[in-house]
């Protein structure tokens, strides 16, 4: 017969029992709750935000320095859709974009009007997003749903996280079928699509919206130096010399050597210039130890150890700070920014005090380019869309592509954030034909493509991570002769093991 | 007679088949002793295998194979690499992130100046509020305020006090004549002080409320005994209250240098991504391999590498259950 203390400890341990089952029905509900519940109405955002990838613009240099005129208006309801009947009745659609920041709260109300305007031509479909606030996060939700083979139906990615994105093989290559439904290629910038896929037969992506850079200067700034925007980084230098005033907090330019990411843009588009780049054209051998990439390194991180006209406090910082610091007026210029910046600059203590002009060309110290030196103001950037391959919706999700590829909502993007439309018949618009935006339309022409590698994700974070060591060796006074070099070589090591993952896997797939 | 000789007759026999009866219900009651807790287990037994040895084992064989961006759609199907990301782990450098060595350095010196730090400050605040005192309730409250702020918030708040040139570090210090305004704090050497700082402030509450406990269990008829035998403060705190709250205390720092050496947020958020490679701890360095550069076979590699690391204060915290220190 038990005894009563062994009849407690089954009741004890039923109720251990019992409270595991309830923590694996949790653990259970929790992975179902991964998954998008229907909702008629939109999820509330759960992160936030996208970090702008790039797109490139080659502004001439007539239309240089042309002055923001057309600052984004506030939101505007979203137009009559034209959102063309789904070929099947309902459906749960699940998306995962970046989160838009600026103007702050705008986001929701526009995407719910969306939502609200592709339902009315798609009765019974039930829409969801989720947002991610860093380029992390984006590549961590990539990742967890390649390998879980669930998520989100429709990804929103950055234009050099499309490589790595098609590297997984778990996108959707869209078919002449699939273009059709679209509107067809000749719908978009051709620029934008050189960054759609590994090659021109697998594009997996639809180019959403554009975001050709530039450089942005304080036209205060400039005009009490007595200096024009540069054309060549000799005189960008100049330029900045002559608007530094430590003494008051004033400097010529400001820098983000720790931002996990931005650092590759100004880096690679300087390799460009000096006849380098990061990786052979062929994809398989990295170039990160050359001369080229080696002298574009150096002439950055002079810009606070030799030139000193960036602050040696601008080591520690990232985007968002080096935005901050142009904002509040005491930075001249601000290398690399697209037209995204502009709303939040028209609230900013700049706000009627800056304009745009292209990227200087011409590297430090020559008058023209050199050999093998390619005159790149920027690269090809902006938001895509995507499909994943195991979506239950493909037709619904496709027809959410070219609903949101649509003039009337290209113009709801460029109205509430400032982004510019990624299709040419959006340019007929009166609002697009002011010189800002011609000359970012003109930079966008002349874009380059940066290399087409899945590894180019994981090349980033390589640049961000040296770029951060050496920054911070600089302004600590640690850095010695031969560092910058000795974190290029480990920087090509890395590279090159990235390189050849991907090539073995080519080989696999080949075999 | 009948009766009365067949009743001792069948007496007997009834009597055997209860005995035997009774023998085969006292076994199957003894068994079912023995072996019902074990089914009621099950239950418990699943929810760990699903939670903690699924996991695991999938880990460890992650971190045999070469998984990237290229084979995690079908991960299962990665190249086998046997021990190579071990090896790359032990000997390579790390191009973004800092080598698998400096990372373990980073992050028991960082476990044990955190907890250096936190036990006198954690006692010094017990024995405080141990006292009877008029609004002691509220002050103990007020001790608890950094461990309830969630730690990404209190990464944010530091981080905006060691932000270089504007931050309260470097208006402040210059003024009593430790440091320069120009001083950096989230890059440089400084940086590990400014986690240890930061982690100090955030997580000594938990070593104090273990170590309060601990001391309202302290007898008062002892304290007094040894006042009356003319026992000093000190003498008292270290002959007599130290002893009593150790188990509880050894426990705690125990419990505390895990939890620093397993930091993830405090770093992440005040330094970002690659942090300085003075903080750049195992959690930021597995993230970075993992998340950022997908090199996930790495990444679980040192995951494995770390979690034979922690055996050693997680097989202390063992014995010491096991022993009963803990009473």
């Amino acid at each position: 017969m038990l005894k009563p203390s062994h009849s407690s400890l089954n009741r004890r341990r039923l109720l251990t029992s019992g409270i595991a089952v309830i923590g694996v029905s949790l653990v259970a509900a929790c992975s179902q709750a991964a998954a998008p519940s229907p909702t008629a109405a939109p999820a509330a955002p759960t992160t936030a935000a996208a970090k702008p990838t790039t797109a490139s613009a080659q502004p001439t240099a007539a239309s240089a320095a042309a002055k923001p005129t057309t600052a984004p208006a506030a939101p505007t309801a979203a137009p009559a859709a034209q959102a063309q009947p789904s070929t099947a009745a309902g459906g749960q659609l699940e998306m995962f974009t970046g989160k838009i920041l600026n103007p702050p709260g705008v986001q929701d109300k526009v995407n719910q009007q969306l939502i609200s305007d592709f339902q009315k031509a798609n009765p019974g479909v039930k829409i969801s997003w989720s947002t991610y606030t860093s380029a992390s996060e984006e590549t961590t939700k990539i990742e967890t749903s390649v390998a879980s083979g669930s998520g989100p139906d429709i990804f929103e990615f950055g234009s050099t996280v499309v490589p790595t994105a098609a590297a997984t093989g778990d996108y959707v290559v869209l078919s002449t079928s699939d273009w059709d439904t679209l509107g067809g290629q000749k719908k978009f910038f051709p620029a934008q699509l050189k960054m759609s896929g590994l090659s021109p037969g697998q594009l997996i992506a639809v180019p959403e919206y554009m975001l050709p850079f530039a450089l942005v200067y304080n036209t205060d700034l400039l005009d009490q130096a007595g200096a024009k925007p540069p054309t060549t980084w000799t005189e960008f230098i100049d330029t900045a010399k002559k608007i530094n005033n430590p003494s008051k907090q004033i400097w010529g330019t400001v820098m983000d050597p720790s931002d996990p990411f931005d650092p590759w843009h100004i880096l690679w588009v300087l390799a460009k210039q000096n006849g380098g780049d990061f990786v052979s054209a062929d994809l398989t051998k990295a170039t990160m130890n050359t001369q080229q990439v080696y002298d574009a390194n150096r002439f950055w991180f002079d810009w606070m150890a030799k030139y000193q006209v960036a602050n040696i406090g601008d080591a520690t910082f990232k985007g968002t700070d080096q935005l901050n610091a142009f904002s509040s007026g005491h930075v001249g210029m601000l290398v690399m920014q697209g037209p995204t910046l502009i709303p939040s600059l028209d609230k900013s203590a700049v706000a009627g005090k800056y304009a745009f002009a292209p990227m200087p060309t011409i590297p430090y110290g020559m008058s023209a380019s050199p050999a093998g030196g390619e005159p790149v103001q920027t690269f090809v950037s902006g938001q895509y869309l995507t499909i994943a391959k195991y979506t239950k919706v493909h037709d619904l999700a496709l027809q959410w592509l070219k609903f949101m590829t649509d003039v009337p909502q290209q113009m709801v993007f460029l109205k509430s954030y400032g982004y510019m439309p990624a299709i040419e018949a959006a340019y007929t618009d009166p609002s697009l034909q002011t010189p800002i935006w011609k000359a970012f339309v003109d930079a966008e022409n002349h874009a380059y493509g940066t290399p087409l590698t899945g590894a180019w994700g994981p090349i980033e974070v390589v640049v961000g991570g040296y770029s951060a060591k050496i920054a911070a060796a600089i302004a600590t006074k640690s850095y010695q002769s031969g560092d910058l070099k000795k974190a290029l070589a480990a920087a090509q090591d890395q590279v090159q093991k990235l390189l050849d993952d991907e090539q073995a896997k080519k080989k696999q797939a080949g075999a | 007679m009948f009766s009365q000789s067949a009743e001792p007759a069948a007496r007997p026999k009834s009597a055997g088949r209860l005995a035997s009866q009774t023998s085969w219900l006292s076994r199957l009651t003894r068994e079912r002793a023995t072996t019902v807790p074990y089914y009621l287990m099950i239950p418990t037994a699943l929810f760990l295998i699903v939670v903690v040895l699924v996991p695991f084992f999938l880990g460890l064989y992650v971190s045999l194979t070469n998984l990237n961006q290229y084979t995690i759609a079908n991960w299962l199907h990665a190249p086998f690499v046997g021990l190579a990301n071990y090896v790359a782990a032990l000997t390579q450098p790390g191009a973004v992130s800092a080598s698998f060595p400096q990372s373990i350095w980073a992050s028991v010196s960082f476990a044990l100046f955190t907890t250096v730090a936190i036990v006198p400050i954690s006692i010094v605040g017990a024995l405080m509020m141990d006292a009877e005192f008029p609004g002691r309730g509220f002050f103990r409250s007020l001790f608890l305020i950094p461990y309830v702020i969630p730690t990404f918030v209190n990464a944010i708040i530091w981080r905006l006090i060691f932000i270089n040139n504007y931050g309260l570090a470097d208006r402040v210090l210059p003024l009593v004549g430790l440091g320069a305004p120009t001083d950096f704090w989230l890059i440089g050497p400084r940086t590990f002080w400014a986690m240890v700082i930061a982690d100090v402030w955030a997580s000594w509450p938990f070593v104090y409320l273990m170590v309060l406990a601990a001391l309202q269990s302290v007898p008062q008829e002892v304290e007094d005994a040894a006042e009356i035998d003319g026992a000093g403060v000190t003498a008292r705190f270290f002959g007599i209250t130290l002893p009593l709250i150790q188990p509880t205390l050894t426990l705690a720092i125990l419990l505390s240098t895990i939890g620093h050496f397993n930091n993830f947020t405090l770093p992440f958020v005040l330094f970002g991504t690659p942090p300085p490679p003075a903080v750049d701890v195992l959690p930021i360095t597995v993230y970075i391999n993992s998340f950022q550069i997908f090199n996930f076979g790495m990444g679980a590699a040192m995951s494995v590498l770390t979690l034979l690391v922690m055996m050693i204060p997680a097989t202390l915290y063992m014995r010491l259950v096991r022993l009963g220190a803990m009473e």
